[in-house]
């Protein structure tokens, strides 16, 4: 079920290609094999989701496809076609940093980036904005609540406008509430400019209603054991949800991460 | 929720509002309020103690002078006098200090961020740095003496290299531990190793930092007027004249002093207290009085 989509048009290229990736963390004490082998084809414009059981690796992967830590063994190659940053990245955990104010943290990638502070400004506001923060933008992070660092974050990433947004877990913190209006709009400005999105989640649901692709992997060493493509027509709204198809598409990949979660809790590696 | 039993008598749980909760604003008004009183009575109350004890000869007013024998010679020997102006030492002592500690600081930080930064550095200096550090400081001064001449340097100097290491170990530390993930974070954003340093390792790092300047402006203090004790160029400082008062028999003068040195200390510490904290507004600070 990898890699090769008979769908995909000729015109569209791959953005991003990972042969033979594999990664092990630990030197000379305990050695641990997170990852691999992984091979995978994703196109340009893309919204791939990934799911799979915790440790198995999807956090490794996207802090390799951000170039944060290298591969093992094996290449991940992307091509951009701006000049600007190519990958942002939103962390699982919170990464906000606490001696700058909401703003100043917005305005991070440009900053290092050497766009003015104005633009900068008027750019991070735009986006605190629609992450519906614009009146804490002059507060220190350290009075925010968890869900609303998280915004930040993810104002942050989004700012620099990147060629590939790689999102881990984004919405795990947020209420339900909040995590619904930040998937719309999350599909909004995609939908808009059509980035290529690589997006981790624990939720199925999730997973169905944002991406093009579901990938799923298997337990540590991670692989990808099954690459579904998502048949809903685009816009979508939460209203799929209640389709045959929808619960058809959860259920299936519920039984292939029950396999998996099974086999690491009876010890098989 | 509460379960009816017959053995147990019925118990019903409230939580409700403390005052401070229902009325924040004057509950720190008033805190601030009770935190001045004190910190302020505290001292006031010993002082008086002391005074009564002095005064009805609990203790011999000779060797334990009262409170207000110490006032009565500060007016007296702060302006001149056969004794000499206080002044005029208490400002060859604070330069004497500022240098060294300035210094001090400067080789602290700079040896102390580029280690935390860079490992080959680090693994080249830390042992010998490490054995330095256990080298007491006093016992340098007869060396410093021979390369330095005999004026102010080798005291700056000793006062300099006891500065240093606090500085630099504190801030070596700072540096090595700040969060991996947030370094992640501005490395996701493509900082250069410099945008990185600058924006996020010098930041994180700068509370402790300030820890570390706030430990050893005190150990400044410490440092100069044991080594006024002996050497003092031009028989000036208030180490000296402590000295001096013990030579001469004259307690009250080591009295006074001993205050001239604890206000110098309280002084320049709070002083780097309140600079660090207005350097570091994001981190939630200790405001009690000061
Ligand atoms: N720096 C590291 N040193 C050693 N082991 C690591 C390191 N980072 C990750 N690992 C290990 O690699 C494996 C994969 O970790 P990773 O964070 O990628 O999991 P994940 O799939 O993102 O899990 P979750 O869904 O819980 O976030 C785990 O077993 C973890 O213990
Ligand atoms: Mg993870």
């Amino acid at each position: 079920m990898q890699s090769v989509d008979t769908e995909r048009s000729a015109t569209e290229t791959d953005k991003i290609v990972a042969t033979g990736v594999h990664r092990v963390f630990g030197g000379t004490g305990e050695r641990v094999h997170a990852l691999g082998p992984v091979d995978l084809a994703i196109s340009d414009g893309e919204f791939v989701c990934i799911v799979g059981p915790s440790g198995c690796g999807k956090s490794t992967f996207l802090r390799m496809v951000a170039g944060l830590i290298g591969p093992s063994d094996g290449t991940i190659e992307f091509t951009t076609h701006r000049s600007g940053q190519s990958t942002s990245m939103v962390f699982q955990e919170y990464s906000i940093f606490p001696w700058k104010r909401v703003i100043d943290n917005a305005r991070y990638g440009l900053d290092v980036a050497g766009v003015s502070k104005k633009e900068g400004n008027r750019r991070a506001m735009e986006y605190l904005g629609k992450l519906g923060l614009a009146e804490r933008a002059k507060s220190w992070p350290d009075t925010l609540s968890g869900g609303m660092k998280q915004r930040v974050a993810i104002a942050r990433a989004l700012a620099v406008e990147p060629e590939i947004l790689l999102m881990d877990e984004p919405f795990a913190a947020l209420d339900a509430q909040m995590r619904q209006i930040l998937q719309e709009e999350l599909l909004e400005l995609w939908q808009a400019d059509r980035r290529t999105v690589l997006f981790i989640t624990h939720s199925l649901d999730e997973a169905i209603l944002l991406g093009d692709r579901v990938l799923v992997m298997s337990s540590r060493p991670g692989r990808i054991i099954a690459d579904i493509r998502v048949p809903f027509e685009r816009p979508r709204s939460n209203t799929i949800r209640t389709s045959h198809e929808f619960t058809e598409l959860t259920s299936e990949l519920w039984e292939l991460l029950r396999v998996e979660v099974d086999d690491e809790s009876a010890g098989t590696v | 929720m509460s379960i009816t039993d017959q053995d147990s008598a019925v118990r019903t749980e409230r939580r409700t509002p403390s005052a401070a909760d229902r009325d924040p604003a004057r509950f720190l008004r008033r805190r601030r309020i009770s935190d001045v009183v004190l910190a302020v009575g505290f001292p006031v109350v010993m002082l008086t103690l002391w005074q009564i004890a002095a005064t009805s000869g609990w203790i011999d007013r000779r060797f334990y002078p009262a409170p207000t024998d110490i006032v009565g010679e500060i007016r007296r020997t702060f302006q001149d006098n056969p004794k000499g102006n206080w002044w005029v030492d208490i400002g060859i002592s604070v330069q004497r200090m500022l240098w060294g500690y300035g210094w001090g600081v400067l080789f602290g930080l700079f040896f102390g961020v580029t280690m935390g930064m860079f490992r080959t550095l680090r693994v080249t200096l830390e042992p010998t740095l490490n054995a330095l550090y256990t080298v007491p400081k006093l016992a340098l001064i007869g060396i410093f003496l021979i390369v330095l001449g005999f004026d102010d340097k080798p005291l700056i100097a000793v006062i300099g290299v006891t500065v240093f290491f606090f500085v630099w170990m504190q801030s070596m530390v700072a540096v090595m531990t700040v969060p991996d993930q947030l370094q992640e974070a501005a490395r996701s954003f493509e900082s250069s190793r410099f945008q990185l340093f600058r924006h996020v390792i010098f930041p994180s790092a700068l509370p402790q930092i300030f820890l570390g300047l706030r430990v050893s402006a005190g150990v400044a203090v410490l440092t100069l007027i044991g080594v006024e004790f002996v050497y003092s160029p031009g028989l000036r400082g208030i180490g000296y004249r402590i000295n001096n008062a013990r030579t001469v028999l004259d307690p009250l003068q080591a009295y006074v002093g001993l205050l001239v040195a604890a206000t110098l200390g309280v002084v320049f510490v709070t002083v780097i207290k309140v600079v660090g904290r207005l350097l570091t507004p994001w981190s939630s600070n200790d405001r009690t009085v000061l």
